[in-house]
């Protein structure tokens, strides 16, 4: 009759590989180690997979680009609670940072980026500093205003090139190093930031989310590691940004669009949030999804929605966290 | 009145509440004693059916797995799978633990909130009842419900509770963090109810000395299960209670 009910437990080997044990055998390492494995094996092969179509190539690139703004959302809002719309915000600062270093100062490329990302961090970080004191919605608001607010004031003023943008950036040197130079930025935020959280520092951001009065009591300065959460994220996040104005050749007013704020969301939403792999699962998932949608001429924005208001209601645990516990436990009917 | 059969619930694999019965006649006021993780707020929110709410949650965000078995027959109706709300319009009312009351409302406001399921007329008459039970909140009427003492945030979420007209009125752990005179009040208070209104109460607390003497049937649960049960009087004689529940 109905006096059965559905047991989830722990696969045997998963409490295994939990200790030092996990080292005893192969199977059990490959455990751990294979889904590890795997992912990384096809990220990997898929340059010289898409080598093919050269066309997929240009949006694996971008993929990695929201890639790297899911991760940084995921890990503000999940890990330090600060509700984060910036990522057009940081995509614009990496963006003109790049530009003015690339085709003003004349620094190579390959170089220019990363002082870009790192040169917009502190730009973000100190802009975005008098806002750390709200909370929730209100900090949203905020770093939601930021892109908007440059936007108009390059429009109007005229700097940098104004609406015109500024040109004549280097692109990146050989398709190889293009795709291959992003990946492996985005697997080192992943995995750094996977085992940052897990770190004293980690630990006491997300005591900042889920308790902040406590951890001020603590004798800790929570503005202060508020603060360096902000510079991680604008640092991961101005990356992208720097990347995406080399790919283009470009550094204008569209780089503070709004889809960098609201797609990063939408892939955290659908991965699954507090994995920060499911960041980047999510965005593998929309990039590609909205480029088949292509088809659909100015259709595709409604099935778009469509699709993503059907995750959020069917699966709003995400896909990484169901994935994760399908690996781990298995189900059974049990007699009660 | 409210009959709960073999009720079980798992917590994913954890069993919170093992094969209960309970019985609350009409009119009574029935006791629920256990310690801390004995199921007592399980329990309450399995009667009062926010279970159903919680396990829908945690399913949303693939949290542990949550089954509820058993029957809850509420004057002759089965109502296990009923909603909260629709529990709430039947007249089961929970009056929650850590009090939950809304702390940027005015006392006034809040009793108001609590009135949502009534008519205008029953609704003044219940707001005369509390003040009339509840002198404290009389006094404070204008004040915003955080600004209040432990003490007389509990009488406010009684109060709230009655707003609702209640048939079955729950309170789980009323006398959590109170001082003895505020737990004396309130012991009062329930009493009071139960004589003025004829309400059937069910009161879950850890130490049961104040409540004991105005309790008509009471059960001890232990680990999920009911281990024992009876008047009162029969609770008090027993040696194994009393030295767990009443410190003797």
């Amino acid at each position: 009759m109905e006096n059965k009910r559905i047991e989830r437990i722990d696969r045997g080997i998963k409490v295994r590989t939990e200790g030092i044990y996990s080292i005893v055998s192969m199977r059990e390492m490959m455990y751990i180690a294979g889904p590890r494995i795997i992912f990384l094996g096809i990220l990997f092969l898929l340059p010289l997979i898409l080598e093919a179509a050269p066309y997929w190539k240009r949006v694996m690139n971008i993929m990695f680009i929201y890639s790297l703004l899911a991760i940084s959302f995921d890990f503000l809002a999940n890990y330090t609670g600060l509700v984060c719309l910036g990522g057009a915000f940081f995509i614009g600062i990496g963006g003109y940072a790049t530009a003015i270093l690339n085709s003003v100062l004349h620094i190579p490329v390959l170089l220019s980026i990363p002082l870009a990302a790192i040169i917009g961090a502190v730009v973000c970080t100190l802009l975005l500093l008098p806002c750390l004191q709200l909370r929730g919605v209100y900090f949203a608001i905020i770093t939601l205003m930021f892109p908007l607010l440059f936007t108009r004031v390059i429009e109007a003023t005229n700097i940098l090139g104004g609406t015109n943008g500024i040109t004549g950036l280097e692109s990146i040197p050989g398709h190889f190093t293009e795709n291959y130079y992003i990946m492996i930025v985005a697997l080192i935020a992943l995995f750094g930031l996977r085992r940052f959280v897990n770190l004293d520092a980690g630990l006491v951001m997300r005591g900042v989310k889920d308790n902040e009065q406590s951890i001020r009591a603590s004798g800790i300065n929570v503005t202060w590691m508020k603060t360096q959460a902000v510079f991680i994220s604008s640092l991961i996040g101005c990356f992208g940004g720097a990347y995406l104005a080399h790919l283009y050749v470009w550094a204008g007013l569209s780089l503070f669009a709004l889809d960098f704020s609201i797609i990063p969301i939408a892939a955290v939403a659908i991965g699954g949030g507090g994995t920060i792999f499911g960041a980047i699962a999510g965005s593998f998932i929309l990039v590609p999804l909205s480029e088949f949608l292509r088809f659909f001429g100015s259709f595709r924005i409604v099935l778009y929605c469509i699709i993503l208001t059907a995750f959020i209601v069917f699966k709003s645990e995400g896909i990484m966290t169901y994935i994760t516990r399908k690996y781990h436990q298995f189900e059974r009917w049990v007699d009660v | 009145m409210l009959e709960a059969v073999n009720l079980m619930v798992f917590y994913e694999n954890m069993l919170a509440l093992n094969n209960i019965t309970i019985n609350c006649s009409k009119g009574k006021i029935t006791g629920v004693f256990g310690s801390n993780s004995a199921g007592k707020s399980t329990l309450m929110h399995t009667l009062s059916g926010i279970m159903l709410d919680i396990k829908k949650k945690e399913e949303m965000i693939g949290g542990e797995k949550i089954s509820i078995f058993g029957e809850i027959i509420y004057e002759g109706n089965e109502i296990s799978m009923l909603k909260p709300h629709e529990r709430a319009r039947a007249g089961i009312v929970l009056c929650p633990e850590r009090r939950r009351i809304f702390p940027e409302s005015t006392v006034l406001e809040n009793l108001k909130i609590g009135s949502y399921l009534t008519t205008k007329k029953e609704k003044e008459q219940n707001l005369d009842y509390v003040f009339n039970i509840f002198p404290h909140l009389k006094a404070h009427a204008n004040r915003q419900g955080g600004f209040l003492s432990g003490g007389e945030q509990q009488m406010l979420a009684i109060g709230r509770a009655l707003m609702a007209n209640p048939k079955l009125l729950m309170l789980d752990e009323p006398l959590l963090g109170l001082s003895p005179l505020y737990q004396k009040i309130v012991v009062n208070a329930v009493k009071e109810i139960k004589e003025t209104r004829g309400l059937t109460i069910v009161i879950t607390e850890q130490y049961a000395r104040p409540v004991i003497p105005i309790i008509d049937y009471g059960y001890i649960i232990e680990n999920g299960s009911s281990v024992l049960e009876g008047t009162g009087d029969q609770l008090m004689d027993n040696p194994d209670v009393k030295s767990a529940y009443f410190g003797v």
